[in-house]
Parts: C-alpha cells; sequence; structure tokens
C-alpha cells in the first residue's frame, strides 16, 4: 500500500529521510528511547533562518539537488517532486526555501527564459552559486497577477530596462529569500513600451552582491515574525529606478528589440498572460501534494495516539476504552482518513499529467490543479485542527508536532492563488466549456465531462448498503450533482445576463452556485483517481480495503455536502442511509486503522513522540 | 540421539543460581554457528524466557573466539546440491533466534572475547549487554563473499552515528573493542584477565531487572583509548561520502577525498569496495537504508526475501563464487557477475526486495509473536 500511496521514488525518500535522521542539522532528540527529528520551533526567527539555509546546504552538498534545472523529462521532474516533498514532510520551511529557488526562480529562468537565460543561469542555480526568489507578489495585488503596479520602462539609448515602484502598494511583498539570503529576483512588472502598456512581464534582477550587500537603487525590508513558516526569510523590494540590461528580459513568449520595439509571438493580451503564467502551475501540483503529506502526518499521529490513550469506563469497573473504539472518535478521524488516501491518489494523479504535460493539456492541467490545489489544503487544515483536538491537550506541545503544522501549513490556503479565487477559476472554466459545447453543438470532451453525453443518471430510491459502496452509483451520484450545478449555474448567469448584466458581474451573483460546482467538480475528479488506483489492483486484502476506504470517501463528501438534499438528488430517507453507512464503514475500517497510517511510509522518526510511547516519552528518567 | 548430542555439546549450558552461562563449542571452526547451535540456542532462550528462576543469560565463546559467522560452507553445499530451501531454513531458524534475542526480556551478556563476525553479532548485537575485550575483532564481511550483512546487521548497523553503519557493512572494515564501544556496538569494555571476577559477579544476579546486571557492569567497564589510525576518528570523512545516494557515489566521493591527502586509510577503504561484489554492494547500501526507518522485525523479514534470493542465484550467482574464493579455493580472486557496478541494474536490485514467486509455497518469514514489551526490552544502541 505505501507503493500505492507515495507513488514513485521511494528508495529517493528513504535517502533523504536517513540523510536527515543521521545528521546533527536536524535537531535529533532522543524520546521515549525512540529517535525523532523535527525542527526546534522554539528558536529565534533568526536561528531558524539560519539553520534553515544550513540545513539546505547539507542536503546541496549530498548532491540531493543534483540536475533538478539542467535535466528534464517526466523521470527527472517526479524525482525532484519526491525529494522535495520529503523535504516538506521534515519541515515546510526547507521545501519552502528549495521551491522558491529551484520551482519559482528556476523555473522561471527554464520556461521564461531562452537559450542565453539557461546557460548563464540555470547550472549556477543548481550549484546555489547564486540564490533565487520570485518577486511577484505586492503589498496590494497577490491573486490579481495582472494589476501588479511596478513599472519597467526601456532606455534605448543604454538599451537598458528600468524598474520602478512608484507608490506604497507597489511595493513587493512576502518575497520569500529576500530578506536574508536572495542574490537575485525574478521581477514582475508592466512593461511600458513607447507609452503602451503591453501587460505583465518578467526580468532578472540581481539584489545582492556575493557578499550579502543590497545592491544599489533596491531598498529591502523584513516581513517580519509570521505565525509559521519563520524559517523563511521574506521581504519587501522597493525598486528605484534600478536599471537592468536588455537580455534580463524573460523573453520565450515576447521581447523587446535592441531600438525599443515590443515584439510577441502572440498577439491577443489576454493569451499571452495564458501562456506566460502556464510554468505556474508547478507550484499547485506541489502545494496539493504537501498538503495531503502534512495531513498524513497529522492523521498518523492522531489515529496511533488513539490506539494507545484510554479514556473513561462503559462499564463499573471496566478498563477505560480506548479513543479509537468509540465511534464518535472513528467518525472524527477515520473519514478524514478516507479523504486523505483519495486525495493522495489525487495529487499523485496530478503530478503524473503535470510531468508529461503537453501544450493541449495545458489547460486541463490549469483547471484540475486550481481545484485540487484548494480542496486539498483546505482539507489538511480541517485535519490538523480535528487532529489536534483529538489527541487532547499533548496537541497543543510544539513538540507534539500536530498543532503546530496548523500555522506552518495555513499559508498554503492562500499562496498561489487564493483557494476561493481557484475554485472561482474552475467554475468559469466549466462554465465556458459548457457554453462553448452547446454553442457549437458538439459533444463534451475534456475535463472529465464526457458523461454528461450520455442521459441523466437516475439514481435507485431504495439505498442499500450494497447499493451505496457500489462504485456505479457512486460515480453516478457525483456525476449527476456535476451536471445538474453545471446547468444550473449556467442557466442562473444566462438569466442575469438576460436581465442586463455583464457576465462577470453575473458570475458574481451566482458565487453560490460557483462554489458548489467547483466543489461537486473537484470531489468527482478525485474520485476518479482512487477508482483508477483501485481498479488496477489484482483481487485481494489491499483491493478490499481500498474499496472500504473509497466508499468512505464518497459516501462522507455526500453527508458533508447540503447540495444533496438541497437540489433533491437524495431524499431525506437517503441522506438518512448514507449517514448510517458512514457509521458502519467507520467499525470496519478501524480494524485496519493502524495499517492505513503505516502505509503512509512516513518514517516514525518524521512523526510526534506521542504516536509512541508517550507515556515513557514524558517519564521523570528522561528530564 | 547423536544429533541431540552433536548439538548438546556444541552448546555447554552452566547453571549458576539464576544465571545461564552458554557457551559455544567449535572451537575449531571459531564457533561458526551450525545449524544444530542455532536450533539449540532457540530453544534454551525460549525455554529460559518461561523460567522464572532464571534472571540473567551469559552467552561467550570457548577458544580464541567469540563466533566467527555462520555457517555459510554447509549452506553453499545444499545449493550446489541443488537444495537452496534447505540453506533458506537454516536462515531463518537463524532469524528467528536473532528476533527473539533482540526482543528478549531478560538481559542477555555477550562476552565478546574474540572474534566476532557476521553471524556471531547476531547473536550477540541484539542482546541488551555486549561487553568488549582487548581481544575483540569484529566486522560484517559479508559483502566479499557475495552475501550481504544479514542477521538485523540492517537494523543495528543503520542506527550508529552518522553514516559509520554504511562504511561498517559495505567495507567489511574490521573494528576492535574500543571503536565497538565508541559507536555502540558494544555496551561495556572489560580487561580479559578480568572475566572471570565480572563472571563471577554476574552470577549473583536475583532479578532480571537489567539494572541490577548494569551496576556490575558499570563497575568493570572501561573506557579505552581509539587508537590513532581508526576509521571512527574519520568520521568526518565517512559521513561526507556514505552519504552518498548510490554506491558509484560513494566510491566517487572517496576518491575525491583522495585526491586531496594521501591517505592509506582512504585507499584502503576504496579497495575494500573495489574488490567486493558489486550486486552485494548494491543490495547491501539499499538495505541498511531502508532497515534505517524500520524496526527489527521487519528488517529481519526483508533480510530473508533477500538472502532467499542471494540463494537460488537467479539474478547473480556472487554468493556461490565468493564462497569459493574466499573459503573453499581460498585463491581470494572471486569472478563476480555482474562484473561492474554499472552492470547491476536498479531493476536486478529491485528483485532482490521481492516476495519469492515459487512454484512450492514460499512464505515470508514468520516472526513469533512476542509479549508486549517493555521499551527497555528492545535491543537499542
Amino acid at each position: 500500500m505505501r507503493k500505492l500511496l507515495d507513488g514513485h521514488n521511494l528508495v529517493d525518500r528513504d535517502w533523504i529521510y536517513g540523510l536527515m535522521t543521521q545528521s546533527n542539522l536536524f535537531n535529533r532528540k532522543e524520546r521515549g528511547g525512540k529517535i525523532f527529528v523535527s525542527p526546534d520551533y522554539n528558536q529565534t526567527m533568526e536561528q531558524q533562518r539560519e539553520i534553515t539555509m544550513k540545513r539546505i546546504w547539507y542536503l546541496l552538498e549530498n548532491g540531493v539537488f543534483k540536475g533538478w534545472l539542467t535535466e528534464s523529462g517526466p523521470e527527472a521532474e517526479l524525482r525532484k517532486l519526491a525529494l522535495l516533498e520529503v523535504c516538506g514532510i521534515y519541515d515546510h520551511s526547507v521545501s519552502i526555501k528549495v521551491g522558491v529557488h529551484f520551482f519559482l526562480w528556476g523555473n522561471a529562468v527554464k520556461f521564461f527564459g531562452t537559450k542565453r537565460h539557461h546557460e548563464k543561469w540555470l547550472k549556477n542555480t543548481e550549484d546555489y552559486v547564486v540564490k533565487g526568489c520570485f518577486a511577484m507578489t505586492e503589498l496590494g495585488h497577490g491573486s490579481n497577477v495582472r494589476g501588479i503596479e511596478t513599472v519597467t520602462t526601456y532606455d534605448p539609448t543604454s538599451e537598458e530596462f528600468v524598474i520602478s515602484t512608484p507608490c506604497e502598494s507597489a511595493q513587493k511583498y512576502w518575497i520569500g529569500g529576500a530578506a536574508n539570503h536572495a542574490t537575485h529576483t525574478i521581477v514582475f512588472s508592466q512593461l511600458h513600451i513607447n507609452g503602451t502598456n503591453q501587460g505583465v512581464h518578467a526580468f532578472i534582477a540581481q539584489i545582492r552582491d556575493q557578499d550579502g550587500n543590497v545592491c544599489p537603487n533596491i531598498r529591502i525590508a523584513d516581513c517580519g515574525h509570521k505565525i509559521g513558516l519563520n524559517g523563511v526569510d521574506n521581504g519587501r523590494i522597493w525598486f528605484d529606478n534600478l536599471r537592468i540590461p536588455r537580455e534580463n528580459l524573460l523573453n520565450a513568449v515576447a521581447d523587446v528589440s535592441s531600438d525599443g520595439k515590443y515584439v510577441s509571438a502572440i498577439k491577443d493580451p489576454d493569451q499571452r498572460f495564458g501562456a506566460f503564467m502556464a510554468p505556474l502551475t508547478s507550484g499547485r501540483v506541489t502545494i496539493a501534494s504537501s498538503a495531503i503529506y502534512s495531513a498524513k502526518v497529522g492523521l498518523a499521529t492522531a489515529i496511533r495516539y488513539s490506539l494507545s490513550r484510554r479514556a473513561f469506563s462503559v462499564t463499573a469497573n471496566g478498563p477505560e476504552v480506548l479513543l479509537l473504539d468509540y465511534p464518535s472518535h472513528q467518525r472524527r478521524l477515520l473519514p478524514l482518513l478516507a479523504k486523505t488516501y483519495a486525495m493522495s491518489f489525487a495529487a499523485n494523479e496530478l503530478k503524473m499529467i503535470y510531468v508529461k504535460r503537453t501544450p493541449e493539456t495545458n489547460k486541463a492541467i490549469h483547471v484540475v490543479s486550481s481545484g485540487f490545489k484548494s480542496v486539498l489544503t483546505w482539507h489538511n487544515m480541517r485535519t490538523l485542527q480535528e487532529c489536534r483536538e483529538a489527541v487532547g491537550g499533548q496537541g497543543i506541545k510544539t513538540e507534539n508536532l500536530v498543532g503546530q503544522l496548523k500555522g506552518e501549513f495555513d499559508v498554503q490556503t492562500t499562496f498561489e492563488g487564493d483557494n476561493n479565487v481557484l475554485m472561482q477559476q474552475v467554475s468559469k472554466a466549466l462554465f465556458a466549456e459548457y457554453v462553448s459545447c452547446k454553442k457549437r453543438n458538439k459533444p463534451f470532451k475534456g475535463l472529465g465531462l464526457e458523461h454528461m453525453n450520455s442521459s441523466r443518471p437516475v439514481l435507485p430510491t431504495q439505498l442499500t448498503s450494497s447499493t451505496l459502496r457500489c462504485s456505479q452509483f457512486q460515480t453516478n451520484v457525483f456525476c449527476l450533482r456535476e451536471r445538474d450545478l453545471l446547468e444550473q449555474f449556467t442557466s442562473e448567469v444566462a438569466q442575469l445576463q438576460g436581465r442586463g448584466e455583464s457576465r462577470e458581474i453575473s458570475f458574481l451573483q451566482s458565487h453560490q452556485l460557483a462554489e458548489d460546482l467547483g466543489k461537486a467538480f473537484t470531489e468527482k475528479a478525485i474520485l476518479q483517481t482512487i477508482l483508477d488506483a483501485e481498479a488496477k489492483l489484482p483481487a485481494g486484502s489491499v483491493k478490499d480495503v481500498l474499496g472500504l476506504v473509497r466508499s468512505m470517501y464518497t459516501l462522507i463528501s455526500l453527508e458533508e455536502d447540503p447540495s444533496l438534499l438541497r437540489y433533491g438528488y437524495l431524499s431525506r430517507e437517503n441522506v438518512g442511509d448514507v449517514r448510517r453507512e458512514v457509521s458502519k464503514l467507520c467499525g470496519e475500517l478501524r480494524p485496519h486503522a493502524l495499517a492505513l497510517v503505516t502505509s503512509f511510509g512516513i518514517p516514525d522518526s518524521f512523526l510526534s513522540p506521542i504516536a509512541f510511547n508517550w507515556v515513557e516519552a514524558n517519564a521523570w528518567s528522561s528530564v | 540421539m547423536a544429533v541431540e548430542m552433536a548439538s548438546r555439546s556444541q552448546v555447554l549450558v552452566e547453571e549458576k543460581s539464576g544465571v545461564r552461562i552458554l557457551t559455544l563449542n567449535r572451537p575449531k571452526q571459531l564457533n561458526a554457528l551450525s545449524f544444530q547451535m542455532i536450533s539449540r540456542l532457540l530453544q534454551l532462550c525460549l525455554a529460559y524466557e518461561e523460567d522464572p528462576s532464571v534472571k540473567l543469560v551469559i552467552l561467550k565463546g570457548l577458544g580464541r573466539a567469540f563466533c566467527a559467522g555462520g555457517d555459510v560452507a554447509a549452506v553453499v553445499r545444499d545449493i550446489k546440491q541443488g537444495n537452496w530451501r534447505l540453506g533458506a531454513n537454516y536462515f531463518s531458524d537463524e532469524y528467528i533466534l536473532n528476533y527473539v534475542m533482540a526482543t528478549y526480556s531478560k538481559p542477555q551478556v555477550s562476552i565478546l572475547n574474540g572474534i566476532v563476525m557476521g553471524g556471531g553479532a547476531g547473536v550477540s548485537v541484539h542482546g541488551r549487554f555486549r561487553i568488549a575485550t582487548e581481544n575483540t575483532v569484529f566486522a560484517m564481511p559479508e559483502t566479499a563473499l557475495g552475501l550481504f550483512p544479514d542477521i538485523g546487521a540492517s537494523y543495528f548497523l543503520s542506527r550508529l552515528p552518522g553514516f559509520f553503519g554504511e562504511y561498517v557493512g559495505l567495507t567489511g572494515a574490521r573494528l576492535d573493542g574500543a571503536e565497538m564501544l565508541t559507536c555502540g556496538l558494544a555496551t561495556h569494555f572489560v580487561p580479559s584477565k578480568r572475566l572471570t571476577a565480572l563472571e563471577a559477579d554476574l552470577c549473583r544476579v536475583g532479578s532480571s531487572d537489567p539494572t541490577f546486571a548494569s551496576t556490575i557492569l558499570d563497575a568493570y567497564t572501561q573506557k579505552p583509548r581509539l587508537k590513532q589510525q581508526s576509521a571512527y576518528r574519520r568520521l568526518d570523512v565517512i559521513d561526507r561520502c556514505f552519504s552518498r545516494r548510490t554506491v558509484e557515489e560513494i566510491i566517487s566521493a572517496l576518491e575525491r577525498e583522495a585526491t586531496q591527502e594521501a591517505d592509506g586509510w582512504i585507499s584502503a577503504t576504496i579497495l575494500s569496495l573495489k574488490k567486493a561484489s558489486p550486486a552485494s554492494l548494491k543490495i547491501s547500501l539499499r538495505s541498511i537504508r531502508e532497515g534505517r526507518l524500520q524496526g527489527v522485525g521487519q528488517c529481519l523479514i526483508r533480510e530473508y526475501r533477500m538472502v532467499c534470493h542471494v540463494l537460488k542465484g537467479e539474478i547473480s550467482k556472487d554468493f556461490v563464487e565468493g564462497c569459493r574464493a574466499i573459503l573453499v579455493d581460498k585463491d581470494k580472486n572471486p569472478k563476480w557477475e555482474p562484473r561492474r557496478l554499472e552492470d547491476m541494474k536498479d531493476s536486478m536490485v529491485e528483485k532482490y526486495f521481492t516476495r519469492v514467486e515459487e512454484e512450492g509455497e514460499w512464505e515470508d518469514l514468520k516472526l513469533p509473536a512476542r509479549k508486549n514489551l517493555p521499551a527497555i526490552a528492545i535491543s537499542k544502541l
């Protein structure tokens, strides 16, 4: 099962786990006779930033980052993703610093830049000769990249671009790496050529020299202490008419000639912007995956704890009952476990389609990655909170990780696109697809909408246990929900437009249906990935257990969604049947709980001490 | 009856109030573990665990060795007769013995007054107390034989400081008593002339609570200095090189270090890697890395799969060839196949870690159920 869940590069993952446990740099400690490695969150912000860089140097020296930018192809990319995931399991700060340098700075050079940029920067990035960061977000603009206010003009006499921060809201903000370490940055800015704003473009600028002094015409300030991720030195940047050579424009999509003429192969500014932003999908892919690993750490800890901790007896003089033997405790954790499993398959599928991407699949990847990033990061936050509560007071101890991870991972719901904004993009894309297919009278193809070409599924009125667990029924419900919501949404928007509202305003007013639709689309896409994984398995115990997990995912999703009753897909009785089935599944999954969390493949030393002998870990002899 | 007598004489038993002293008695073979010795040790250990009058078990060897290893020559004879399963039975019994010792609920004191290698480490390092002396010579020499450090070595080697475990397991380097103590393989160091007195004091232990034995041992133990040229003084180089992802990268890293300082130790290390079986090196590295993240039981189960594949000889026949060159013909010139590291592909390595597909029945190693043990009963370094 571990092979299924991790999906790829198991030996590489084990190598990094080993590198971290055997070194003194990763805060190795003994609790209750076992070794644990986890960051010391009690260190000051400065100390955490410093030790995070030291950890990265150690990994660099061991050749962990070899080939991350100079090799290409799905195998190399999957290996990078696996190694990054293990970094994130240890500490989100480490993976963010590494991610910013390689996936944001590095990938920008690789995909926005051309040969001259690759030759000058890629190897130096891989070897950390330069330390890169990514200045896109501003104080006044985050998710709305197109609205950023940094301005760049061109000076044909010196063949230089001039970058400036015209007002305070234009200062670059939250730039990871900028406050202390980074020497270079990608700068996103509006490009004004001959009085025309050609839109957002990316440039390379040096911000520090090799001795660490900030370059002239640049001001940098610290973003300050955060609720988590204090191993990342986020900075703010102002550009005071900074001059950079013309060659520093990353010109894969558009260019400026030496005499100052703007040229681009893509004439339409919207399309140009879209092509420009496509490489940023990797961020959503890595975030989705790391969110699920964080949830796995939380669940492995909470479930293991609940298998050794007892509270209250239910009979006079009887022994106290194990937490996980309480139906209510099962109900709190096991559905989250099932969702985490399903989302784990979804994250792996997303990685696979990402590494095998082609220009034709980019649009679908954009939609799916937006949906997955949002749903998976929200799920992680919810799971961590539940796990924190499920382990009681022990969850308040920083060293026990579960509570601390909330602060560390919270930002995932915001960066790389606010979740709410991303989900709207999902619904807008589905809307556009629907309208386009209806207008051209063509069948639906792509985005998983093919089911709309068949007749509307009819759900049985009687829902027995076997019906509820049947994959065909489950698929039908999810398809019906998606179809109906898509039709309702498009119909409501059309109505509003018919009354004279603009399309954009109509979207805003139909936001509730849009949200329901986005969620329905994403949950169905997730279901498909776990069904696919299950189908590939030979008959046997692993397949059986996975089937139980899959049913739990489906049924808990249905139980928690008011749409089912609101729009009448299920009757009140049916909804009761679903709820009862969830309880049944809790009891059936209970015996597999330990095996299911062990299959996450996270070594004991990366979990919390309360997942093991928490009495021994707290014994007086260890004080 | 004769076999019974043989096994009874190969392991001598003395009872001294609450203590049982087991002496490995095959001095002409340096106490190499025969199938009978393993069965006898297992039988005795399990019996002593149930017997409340037994508080402590002492294990030692007769003659100049503690135990030089498992009886691999016999296993190779089985393979040559087409009987790899007999060899597999040997190892499964041996690993079960290792597991019982690793999860033993009473203290075991092993007196390593001489050679302790391979299988000898298996019946001692997993126990709670390991006493090294000035005569101790430890090694896990399997990669030179076409095998891999088994007997639960993937568990204890991986838990040595830094990447010392990879160094010891891949190179087959020899460690003396002081080095064993420093790195944690031994728990105490007692000069051999004091062993008789130590044994007499241990025999007065009246409880299976390990603190009693520990107090006595702490009174006898010394802290000898590491020799000047000890590999353990080169931990910085070892950590830099043996942390590498692959065997090839480990060797390159060592070669880079060698260019920076002309050093006999580095060259000797590189040489031992270049002489070892490439197949063995790669599976050993992976075994230790996986073992670092697993409990001792999981390690033994995994090692059993690996050893069965070694015995079957379908991917490589290096075990037979290694035993021939080192133990039988003693020409010390094994012809490994694959000959070069590059020819030992990841897909071939992967096969060693999978279940064995056999027409007859093959099962994963079945470990005996052990009662809920407190943390102290689990072997640790």
